[in-house]
């Protein structure tokens, strides 16, 4: 047998903004690490390597004390790199979910694999993820990185939303169907899944993630002006936003309760000054409960949205085969790290409901309520472990054994080429 | 990164966060591999926080290495020397494991920089167990005390039935590695990276660096090694290493650099196997650019010869009536 297959297999989930990565088998990801890279391009301006003599270009760079090439850093060492010194660019290789600069991100897997979980990638099988909307041909490339440049022995990429649907498999009962709500850093999909089958056509996205509500939020704190030195403004709105967000049940009388009690409500942010050093503390008021509102009432960030999310859920819905619906408004299954803002999923089964709701009782009174409709049940599921759902997910499925058996193999790229990845082996046919 | 740390990332991930929130010590429970074969499991549970049991499993070793009781020679006593009272070896260990130690952290020192260096220490838990018996080997040179097997072959565990080789002599020791690769494209690769180590080695900076020499074929030292451990698809390197390697501090990056140089010739080699393909990538656009700058204008001579003529509604309608 494959040694490797008895070796637990390597889950990355690679989101728009943190990178979640570990062994299978694990219920957390060993690291969670911002998706971005810095890298020192001074190679790349250098006079081309043809031209120098082979042994001495090296050398070169060698006095300079760098390999400029192998000077890059991911993660949290990279933003704070990128800020102490000049000469690092800072790349985010993915954007919106979907990989745009595959140089960072080779390198970004480079790191992931040897300086954090420190593993040889020919021994270990290896599960990515994609978001659902991902063109095949960036899932070939994406093979041909592992296959080519890692010597990966097998490799499953598998679509974030069913993941998530599969982390919640193993703490109730093997429930495939439901709609998965996805609220990362960079992107927002609400994606309808049957029976372990993504319905393709009825996948909403909405241009509101996680990133709009740390810059509402900076925002906010701008035209209030709170002293926050600029360059850090980024920062700490992302650290408000994980720390004092909550979402509120009526925006108006949470407005009250700030005004009758201002003490209990408004929080205070301490950071120090990263140019001079110098400690500077700033309130926090309304924006604990403006900044998850965005979901719920886009119009108040943005002209150009204006569908709150609880809408998007409905039409969704709406829009899959018939005889799933009810299954699906059964389950709505939360994932991704903008998801846990406190009450969230209470606030989205109420406003699910209310819709729900309406349309039932608008299409009773059509037939002058004689024909009295099943009532629908809507279920918004939040777990613990939701932040890594997708990761969680990823982990269960690829400590099975069966995953070894639905993964793309070495021998099967070095027979077919890279376009195996485009079909996926358990859904046949269905990309 | 241009080597690779000594201590286990993760390992000392959790380490520090156990350390810092000790009293809201939670349940753990988690396992891992690292490159060539090691493993990791570590066990917390939430009544004694400050127990931690570590387990690590060695590469199965080849037959021709020394093992005593799962561990190579002098690697018991290397963790009581490292550590010291904050672990307590556990016999036998877990099951699947060649090691399981217990770690009390209410037993690290207190002072902050001490405690921080333990716990690194304990994170290179892989360095102090693989590296013991070359660690013996490299003391002995420090101390220039004469071996008692001067020139007599000692093959050491290196990765999953491959070993390395030592060559202890009075004044120097000589260390073989049969370098093996799985895949063709890599084994191309690491032979020519490996040229080019030695070849970098002989410039004017590297005057201090260890000795070092690749062939294709067995060096003489080899003689007397087991055929099996001869069958190196990319070449043999080898280090001289003196006195002055191993002097104080110098010990023990020279035990792990050494102990794990299939890891660092491997990386590199996905290294620049990256570094090809972005510059292919960017061979690619650049040739992209040339072709779309030789496509014709719209306005050029390419619109006047169309292949094709579309029909107007008229004609198409005078066609069918025909």
């Amino acid at each position: 047998m494959d040694p490797s297959t008895s070796r637990p297999a390597v889950v990355i989930d690679n989101g728009t903004g943190y990178t979640k990565m570990g062994f299978a088998g694990n219920v957390e990801p060993f690291f969670n690490v911002p998706t971005v890279v810095a890298l020192n391009d001074s190679f790349v301006t250098q006079p081309s390597r043809s031209s120098i003599k082979g042994s001495s270009s090296w050398l070169t760079q060698h006095s300079a004390g760098v390999m400029a090439d192998l000077d890059f850093h991911i993660g949290e060492e990279a933003m704070s790199k990128s800020r102490s010194s000049g000469i690092y660019n800072l790349t985010h290789p993915i954007k919106h979910g979907q990989v745009e600069n595959w140089d960072a991100m080779e390198r970004f897997w480079q790191q992931c694999i040897y300086n954090y979980l420190r593993c040889d990638p020919e021994d270990h099988y290896f599960l990515l993820t994609e978001s659902p909307l991902t063109a095949p041909e960036t899932r070939e490339y994406t093979g041909e990185i592992m296959f080519e440049t890692f010597n990966v022995p097998g490799l499953y990429i598998a679509v974030q939303p069913v993941l998530a649907l599969a982390a919640g498999y193993t703490t109730k009962k093997c429930e495939m169907t439901g709609v998965v709500v996805d609220v990362g850093d960079g992107a927002t999909h609400v994606v309808p899944v049957a029976e372990g089958y993504v319905i393709g056509s009825s996948i909403k996205s909405i241009p509101i993630s996680g990133k709009d509500v740390t810059y509402f939020i900076q925002q906010l704190m701008r035209e209030r002006g709170e002293h926050i030195p600029p360059e850090d403004s980024l920062e700490v709105a992302r650290k408000v936003k994980e720390t004092f967000c909550y979402t509120c049940s009526d925006i108006v009388k949470e407005f009250n309760k700030h005004d009758k009690e201002p003490a209990k409500y408004i929080k205070q942010w301490k950071g120090i000054k990263p140019k001079t050093g110098a400690p500077y503390s700033c309130d926090v008021g309304y924006e604990r409960f403006l900044g998850p509102e965005v979901f719920f009432n886009p119009e108040i960030y943005n002209r150009g949205f204006t569908t709150p999310l609880p809408v998007v859920i409905d039409k969704c819905i709406q829009s899959a085969p018939i005889d799933t619906r009810r299954a699906l408004y059964k389950n709505i299954v939360l994932s991704g790290g903008s998801t846990m803002f406190k009450d969230f999923h209470r606030r989205l089964q109420r406003e699910v409901k209310k819709i729900v709701g309406a349309r039932v009782h608008a299409s009773e009174a059509k037939f002058s309520n004689e024909v009295k409709a099943q009532p629908v049940e809507v279920n918004v599921v939040s777990h613990p472990i939701q932040k890594h759902a997708v990761w969680f997910g990823g982990s269960v499925l690829a400590s099975t054994q069966e995953f070894f058996t639905a993964c793309h193999t070495k021998a099967e790229y070095e027979e077919y080429g890279a376009s195996i990845c485009r079909t996926n082996p358990v859904f046949k046919g269905m990309y | 990164m241009i080597l690779l740390q000594s201590q286990s990332r993760y390992l000392l991930q959790i380490l520090t966060n156990r350390v810092q929130n000790i009293d809201k010590g939670v349940e753990l429970d988690c396992h891992w591999v690292e490159f060539d074969d090691v493993r990791y499991h570590i066990q917390a549970s939430i009544k004694n926080p400050h127990l931690l049991h570590l387990s690590v499993s060695l590469p199965t070793p080849p037959p021709e290495t020394e093992f005593s009781g799962g561990l190579p020679f002098g690697a018991i006593e290397a963790i009581k020397a490292a550590y010291g009272s904050v672990v307590h070896i556990l016999d036998p260990p877990r099951d699947g494991f060649n090691l399981t130690v217990k770690l009390n952290l209410s037993k690290l020192p207190s002072l902050e920089e001490m405690k921080q260096n333990l716990l690194v220490k304990i994170a290179s838990v892989r360095e102090v167990v693989m590296g013991a018996p070359l660690r013996v080997i490299l003391k002995r040179l420090a101390s220039r005390s004469v071996p008692p097997n001067v020139g007599v072959l000692v093959p050491l565990l290196h990765r999953p039935n491959e070993s390395f080789f030592i060559v202890p002599q009075i004044e120097k020791v000589t260390v073989v590695f049969p370098m093996r690769f799985n895949d063709s494209i890599d084994t191309v690769l690491a032979a020519s990276f490996l040229q080019e180590f030695v070849e970098a080695r002989r410039t004017a900076g590297l005057n201090n660096a260890p000795a070092c020499l690749w062939s294709s074929s067995p060096p003489n030292e080899l003689k007397e090694a087991p055929q099996h451990a001869l069958s190196a698809n990319a070449g043999f390197v080898s280090f001289v290493i003196s006195t002055r390697h191993v002097e104080g501090k110098k010990l023990d990056k020279t035990v792990w650099s050494l102990s794990t140089f299939h890891a660092y010739v491997n990386y590199h080699v996905k290294c620049s196997e990256g570094f090809m393909h972005t510059r292919m990538r960017r061979r690619v656009e650049s040739l992209i650019q040339a072709l779309d700058r030789a496509k014709l204008d719209e306005n050029g001579p390419a619109s006047q010869s169309k292949s094709f003529k579309r029909l107007s509604i008229e004609e198409s309608r005078g066609n069918s009536y025909s």
